[in-house]
């Protein structure tokens, strides 16, 4: 008798959930709330206004968010559970390398979430537009979209000639971006060489004084954060020894919002670099 | 007693000789400094390279990232050297040292202060001139703290709650600093490190270093006379309270210079001057140059050591400097136990 009562109990269950969850694709999200940076961008890209509940408050901040005067307006978040929940959100984006432990939370309370990949290059952040267009249901603007990077970057690059020249992303710190990287690829298709790859980084990477300076660079590009503000870490980019070697060229800043997420704002990053590397 | 200076007497050199020996070892020292970097570069080429006036590459790693490291060093030990001699001797308290009494670390909050708000961007001298202020207004109050004629113990503990105020404030600067990369840099200012300085870094340390250690010179013998106590010194014609004063000055000038540059290198002032003085007869005046090219060469020697260590990333410098300085300030706290309790 328990039994065929606990079996009724799971079919009626089943059928809950089947009808909760078709419902809630059947129509696109109309309640969008997103808790990280990257995902705020393409968001504020690709959806209807209405179809935005909430932003992350990084979204707001002009030196790393390239869509600062776009998500002006918007409700913020900090990215905490509560905040998210009490959005009422029907569809939660994060980075996969956002708080684990809130996204397994909110998926137990039967939230949809979903996470994005970190983008190492432009294939990566094609297929972040891709999927951000889907979640929405807004496909056509999402190619669009991604024709248009691809038609500026074609446009920007194909007129780049001549041997690649020897340069590098030389951050505070000492650090720098190797192989596998948005710096990387951006630098190959503007006609540089990059040196942090040659010397065998891969990703994110520290790369020694000594071993820059031999590398004879022509020129070095920075996408360091807060310039303006001063540290040890900071100083260390400044070197002498670096201005001697490239012949007087100062460090160049290519802003650290066209690197943080993969976006199409790649295109003014690689149409910087393009502009330099004519010089 | 007399047993004691037998002993003293039968290990001490003619100062000459005894300077002569040091400047040798350290001349070696920065000469071997130059060979060691990431990449292994043809010394010889470079050093004909920058001598031509030719800025080769090889040139440039030469003069402007290893010759400022080596000097850097060789000027940040001599006067944590020359320093822990002339404290010891002035307050005649073996424990005393820059990095003991809270002029290092006043040395160090100083110059956070001007670094990391703006101030030394603005105007590049405002560097050191917060590194001598700090270190002034620290080893001040240490000296109010412990009073005049304060016992070993008075000092160390006065000297370990003006270093945890120091410590305290600095992290509570770097926290509040615009800069993000701030926080981090606590270790660099605690621990010390002469790695990635250029030579713009020497010429801001130099001036004030060198200032303080001409302020010292002249005042070897009176060190000298005060050993046989303050009353004794006065009878002999000297100004304690001048002579005192004279020397904060100097210290302050000195390690404030050398501090904001490198942070607070622990242990090499404390070190440097036992190991040495007995070579010198107890005399602190002789001691004095003796204990200068001494710290010199200890920093350079650690900073070779920690280049040669096969870590992943270079450790610090003061890790090395205190991995040995910390033990031999138990041994002496324990010396000083059996000889004064």
């Amino acid at each position: 008798m328990s039994g065929l009562r606990s079996a009724w109990r799971q079919a009626i269950l089943g059928l809950l959930t089947f009808c909760v969850v078709t419902g809630a694709h059947a129509a696109p999200p109309q309640r969008v709330a997103s808790a990280n940076l990257c995902t705020d961008q393409l968001l504020l890209m690709l959806a209807a206004p209405e179809q935005i509940a909430s932003i992350s408050h990084l979204a707001l901040d002009r030196e790393g968010s390239y869509m600062a005067e776009q998500a002006k307006g918007y409700p913020i978040n900090y990215g905490t559970t509560e905040e998210l929940i009490a959005l009422e959100p029907d569809l939660i984006l994060v980075s996969q390398f956002n708080r684990q432990k809130n996204t397994e939370i909110l998926r137990h309370l039967g939230y949809r979430v979903e996470a994005f990949a970190t983008t190492e290059s432009i294939a990566g952040i094609r297929s972040n537009i891709r999927q951000m267009a889907k979640l929405l249901e807004r496909e056509p603007e999402g190619e669009a979209l991604i024709a248009d990077m691809d038609r500026r970057i074609a446009e920007i690059t194909n007129d780049i000639q001549g041997e690649p020249l020897p340069a590098l992303f030389y951050q505070p710190r000492g650090y720098t971006s190797g192989l596998k990287t948005l710096h990387d690829e951006a630098l190959k298709l503007t006609g540089w060489r990059n040196i942090s790859a040659e010397y065998g980084v891969i990703g994110y990477g520290a790369i020694d004084l000594e071993t820059v300076l031999q590398a004879k660079p022509v020129q070095l590009f920075t996408s360091a954060y807060a310039p303006g503000t001063t540290s040890l870490a900071q100083q260390q980019i400044n070197h002498p020894a670096l201005k001697k070697v490239t012949k007087g060229k100062t460090l160049i800043n290519i802003e650290y919002r066209y690197w943080i997420c993969g976006g199409p704002m790649i295109v003014e990053a690689i149409e910087k670099l393009a502009k330099v590397r004519r010089q | 007693m007399t047993q004691k200076l037998d002993t003293a007497s039968r290990i001490e050199m003619p100062q000459g000789k005894l300077i002569a020996l040091l400047s040798l070892l350290l001349t070696g020292l920065i000469v071997t400094s130059l060979f060691i970097g990431s990449n292994p570069i043809p010394v010889l080429k470079a050093i004909s390279d920058s001598l031509q006036n030719n800025q080769s590459v090889i040139a440039i790693i030469l003069t402007e990232v290893r010759l400022p490291r080596a000097l850097i060093a060789a000027l940040a030990g001599a006067t944590l050297g020359m320093c822990g001699a002339i404290m010891q001797g002035l307050l005649r308290n073996p424990l005393a040292s820059p990095g003991l009494v809270g002029s290092s670390s006043g040395a160090a909050l100083g110059a956070v202060f001007v670094l990391y708000f703006g101030f030394s961007s603005l105007f590049w001298p405002a560097l050191p001139l917060g590194g001598m202020l700090g270190s002034l207004l620290a080893l001040l109050l240490v000296y109010l703290l412990a009073g005049r004629d304060a016992s070993i113990v008075t000092l160390i503990l006065a000297g370990v709650a003006i270093n945890s105020l120091a410590l305290a404030m600095i992290s509570l600067l770097l926290n509040l600093a615009p800069s993000p990369y701030a926080v981090r840099e606590i270790v660099l200012w605690m621990l010390g490190s002469v790695a990635n300085h250029s030579l713009d870094h020497l010429w801001i340390m130099l001036p004030g270093t060198l200032l303080g250690w001409l302020l010292v010179l002249g005042s070897t013998r009176s060190l000298d006379a005060l050993t046989l106590g303050e009353e004794t010194a006065y009878s002999m014609g000297i100004n304690v309270e001048r002579l005192r004063w004279r020397l904060f000055l100097a210290v302050a000038l000195a390690v404030g210079s050398a501090v904001s540059i490198t942070g607070a290198i622990g242990f090499v002032g404390l070190v440097v001057p036992h190991l040495l003085r007995p070579l010198v007869g107890y005399m602190p005046g002789r001691l004095i140059s003796v204990s200068a090219l001494g710290g010199a060469v200890m920093l350079l020697t650690a900073d070779i050591a920690v280049r040669l260590f096969p870590a992943g990333t270079e450790i610090k410098v003061g890790v090395l400097t205190s991995l040995v300085g910390a033990p031999f300030f138990l041994y002496l706290i324990l010396k000083t136990r059996r000889t004064q309790l």
